[in-house]
């Protein structure tokens, strides 16, 4: 393959980090040219930190976030971020929640200042409260009309006992129904502590002044953490099981399997590089193998799911019931050739200027770039934009082989078949 | 931004960018699924599908090899008004992977076994669909708004009839590409002697095709109807919608409008009165496609079964209330900084640039289309967005998917308080 850098690559912006006096952190990234800022508050707050009463309280909290503050009624945040021209969102995972802001630059002050009195000083009101409790209870119920994400959840169940990645971060009906404000107060004011926050800001930034900013803000003012448990460790379970589930129209052959957690960046690389070559493309092996020779499934998807306490990698293949037994054996016979003989250099080429471009391309949209260097941050992961590609281009087949293949091996996953009822 | 024309008469527009050293290609051909004949539908799509199946010198391997090799992005998909080819790549690629485009067009190979396992992809990927409650109730209104007519079905096809397209349907549908219009839009960073590396590898110098024309599109039904499907689900899905007119026509811009009042962020008319005053649904908005011919414009919703009454009486009251009362001047206000900050938030990236110039290129309208809408938009008054509401949303229908108790409860809503014929 002749080489692609015709012209000299563009170095990457820099991120500048820095500190509140309180260890709130704090990292900005100028992008000059792109029309939007994006303001991303992240907080150490995901369904993980959840006692089994909590079930559902972190996503619970963020729906709720957005129902007023101290100084904003409910719905003014985003009629004033609207207003101006600017759009919001929010999303709780496993590990931890971030609420972000899409503005035009000369709005981002306003913005910041809107987003932080909204996250750190919730009002938390009664009727609001029990409004937002059916909200949630809708949400729920719509994913449970979705088969496919039924089955999801129980593989997770299954194979992460024990463990809340095995918990639906949605949480339990009855739990939710027994939530309070006074409980979701203890838990914010437990979680949304300053070395448990950080602000990561992209776009053109040269006016905003965010450091002085900041030390000025709500997010100053914020005390330490009591000590909290850190999470536990993941321990996946292998093993096997299948399920009949109504309304399922095409049968799925799930797995999981588990890699080293986030804090390992390096190893996330060659789990992407690893993911890329089974099954990103028509040249990749499960793709080639199952879809376009044997022909026995519509698709076929493996995804690295990046998670503090060990990565999960998911499989799902979509195909006829009658077919599901045959497609398993082949899957695991495409993972046990992996095993040996070492892939090609040509076969890691591919995957790692798949996973370089797929990286490069995402640098192009302020609020991943925003996300991406927001999540590091809050993890005490300090590297530049650069070292991921620099990480990427340090596996070759035998590390590879060596440091990560042995982990997908089939008999390291579970494994679930779901059929129609 | 330059403005040439490739020989054979396609018009090619280059943008060129700062930046990313990315390039992003759009070649947008006029005759999507909406020019499937009848007993033909789906044929637009498997098409699409087959394109990148092997073209010119090229079988389907050694295209897939060259495009995962540079770890580039190549896509072929129908919609209803045109079939669209997208090329994401490093730009020090481009001159790899530019000549595919047209070759794709020019010389696609078509091979039986290859039709035949698109085939048997799309009609897999129409049975998983079936398992959505979302898209049953899509599919339904879609045949409430157009009947059998062009925009009657998923550009995926009916079973029936996907089952009986062959490749000589195929090669007579790819000889007619570029007759009816086509446009080719670049963005990002540009190669030298582009038009050259555009042409390379065709049988003749030149390709014979013409800019697209403003041609009158594919019209609705204009009726108001009403459709069930029953589905052991927890949720009712609703859809409540009209037919309305194409992009670019006099009254377009006040729907858009109307669309960013009622759809458009958590400030949102629906966002605000279902979900927020009375919790009834999680996921709520419009959907408002841009297309050639009568353009849908549509409101869905999904709630608990137990309250089918109550949210099909507040969906439809809000429909309703269209009709009835101009919205204040306040609303208008924010509904143009929505559209506005939406028509930034669009223009972030290469590909973004690209595809929404092809778009409205293709539909034969002028390439600062969405600048003169911005324009525009700000001399309407409260009074012409009820207007258009008056004259394109009078005679809506509503599709329902849900258990049968609750598609009872909300009939007889219907009955009651819905629309005349």
């Amino acid at each position: 393959m002749p080489a692609s850098d015709a012209q000299p690559p563009q170095p990457l912006p820099e991120p500048r980090r820095s500190q509140l006096a309180n260890g709130a952190g704090i990292v900005e990234i100028d992008l000059p040219e792109a029309p939007v800022v994006c303001l991303d508050l992240w907080c150490r707050a995901g369904s993980a930190w959840e006692s089994a009463e909590q079930s559902g309280i972190a996503h619970f909290l963020e729906h709720m976030v957005f129902k007023g503050s101290e100084q904003l009624a409910a719905g003014e945040f985003d009629l004033k971020v609207e207003a101006l021209g600017g759009n919001s969102n929010a999303a709780t995972g496993f590990d931890d929640v971030h609420y972000h802001v899409l503005m035009p630059p000369e709005a981002a002050p306003e913005a910041l200042d809107l987003l932080l009195d909204l996250v750190l000083k919730p009002r938390l009101e009664h009727d609001d409260f029990n409004l937002e409790r059916q909200v949630v209870l809708e949400e729920l119920a719509q994913s449970e009309d979705q088969p496919e994400e039924v089955a999801f959840q129980e593989l997770l169940r299954l194979a992460c006992p024990d463990h809340a990645y095995g918990k639906p971060i949605l949480g339990r009906r009855e739990a939710l129904e027994a939530h309070t404000p006074a409980s979701m107060a203890d838990f914010h004011q437990r979680h949304y502590r300053a070395e448990r926050c950080c602000l990561a800001a992209a776009g053109p930034l040269a006016d905003l002044n965010l450091v002085s900013r900041l030390a000025a803000s709500p997010l100053a003012e914020l005390p330490r953490a009591e000590a909290i448990p850190p999470l536990q460790p993941l321990q996946l379970q292998p093993g096997r099981t299948r399920l009949e589930l109504p309304r399922l129209e095409a049968a799925r052959l799930l797995m999981a399997w588990q890699l080293p957690g986030a804090a390992d960046q390096d190893t996330v690389m060659g789990g992407d590089l690893l993911t890329t070559l089974l099954a990103e493309g028509r040249r990749s092996r499960l793709v080639e193998q199952l879809r376009e020779r044997l022909r026995l499934v519509e698709s076929i998807d493996l995804d690295l799911n990046v998670l503090e306490s060990g990565c999960l990698v998911l499989l799902e293949a979509v195909c006829e019931a009658e077919r599901i037994d045959q497609v398993e054996q082949e899957v695991r016979r495409v993972l046990l050739e992996l095993q040996e003989p070492l892939p090609s250099e040509a076969e890691l080429e591919r995957a790692r200027r798949l996973v370089g471009n797929g990286y490069r391309f995402s640098l192009e949209v302020a609020g991943s770039v925003a996300a991406m260097v927001g999540n590091s941050q809050l993890w005490g992961r300090h590297h530049s934009l650069q070292q991921p590609l620099t990480w990427l281009q340090h596996w070759d087949p035998g590390r590879l082989s060596r440091e990560l293949i042995p982990l997908l091996h089939p008999d390291r996953a579970f494994s679930l078949q779901a059929v129609p009822a | 931004m330059k403005r040439r024309q490739l020989p054979g008469g396609c018009p090619l527009w280059l943008i060129e960018r700062p930046g990313p050293a990315i390039l992003s290609a759009k070649l947008w051909l006029r005759g999507g699924s909406s020019a499937d004949a009848p007993g033909r539908r789906g044929e637009a799509q498997l098409l699409a599908g087959v394109l990148s199946r092997g073209c010119g010198d090229l079988s389907g391997d050694a295209l897939a090899d060259l495009v995962e090799g540079c770890g580039a992005g190549l896509r072929c998909e129908a919609a209803e008004d045109g079939t669209l080819i997208s090329l994401k790549c490093a730009s020090g690629d481009a001159a790899q992977l530019l000549p595919l485009l047209l070759k794709m067009v020019n010389q696609p190979w078509l091979l039986d076994d290859q039709v035949s396992l698109e085939r048997q992809l799309n009609l897999q990927t129409l049975q998983r669909q079936r398992e959505d409650p979302f898209q049953l109730a899509h599919d339904q209104l879609r045949r409430l708004l157009y009947g059998t007519g062009p925009y009657g079905h998923d550009p995926l096809g009916l079973d029936e009839e996907l089952a009986q397209i062959g490749v000589e349907h195929l090669r007579q549908r790819a000889a007619g590409f570029g007759q009816d219009g086509a446009v080719l839009v670049l963005a990002g960073q540009i190669p030298a002697a582009v038009e050259e590396l555009l042409l390379q590898g065709l049988d003749a110098s030149s390709w014979p095709c013409r800019a697209p024309q403003r041609a009158a599109g594919p019209v609705g039904s204009g009726r108001s109807a009403f459709a069930t499907s029953n589905d052991d689900t927890e949720q009712l899905v609703l859809m409540l919608g009209a037919s309305t007119t194409p992009l670019g026509a006099e009254q377009a811009l006040a729907l858009r409008l109307l669309h960013c009042h009622l759809g458009v962020g958590m400030s949102s008319r629906l966002f605000v009165a279902l979900r927020e005053e009375h919790g009834l649904a999680y996921d709520v908005g419009v959907h408002y496609p841009a297309r050639l011919g009568d353009a849908p414009f549509v409101f869905h919703l999904s709630s608990s079964s137990d309250r089918a009454a109550e949210a099909t009486g507040e969906l439809l009251r809000e429909w309703q209330r269209l009709l009835e009362q101009p919205i204040s001047q306040e609303e208008l206000e924010l509904a143009l900084a929505k559209f506005r900050g939406q028509e930034a938030l669009g223009r972030q990236t290469s590909s973004q640039i690209a595809d929404r110039h092809a778009l409205v290129l293709g539909h034969g309208l002028p390439f600062d289309f969405a600048d003169r809408c911005l324009a525009e938009a700000a001399t309407l008054t409260p009074a012409d967005l009820q207007a258009a509401a008056q004259s394109l949303l009078a005679h809506p229908s509503l599709s329902l998917c849900g258990p049968a108790d609750a598609l009872q409860q909300a009939e007889a809503v219907w009955q009651r308080q819905g629309f005349s014929c």
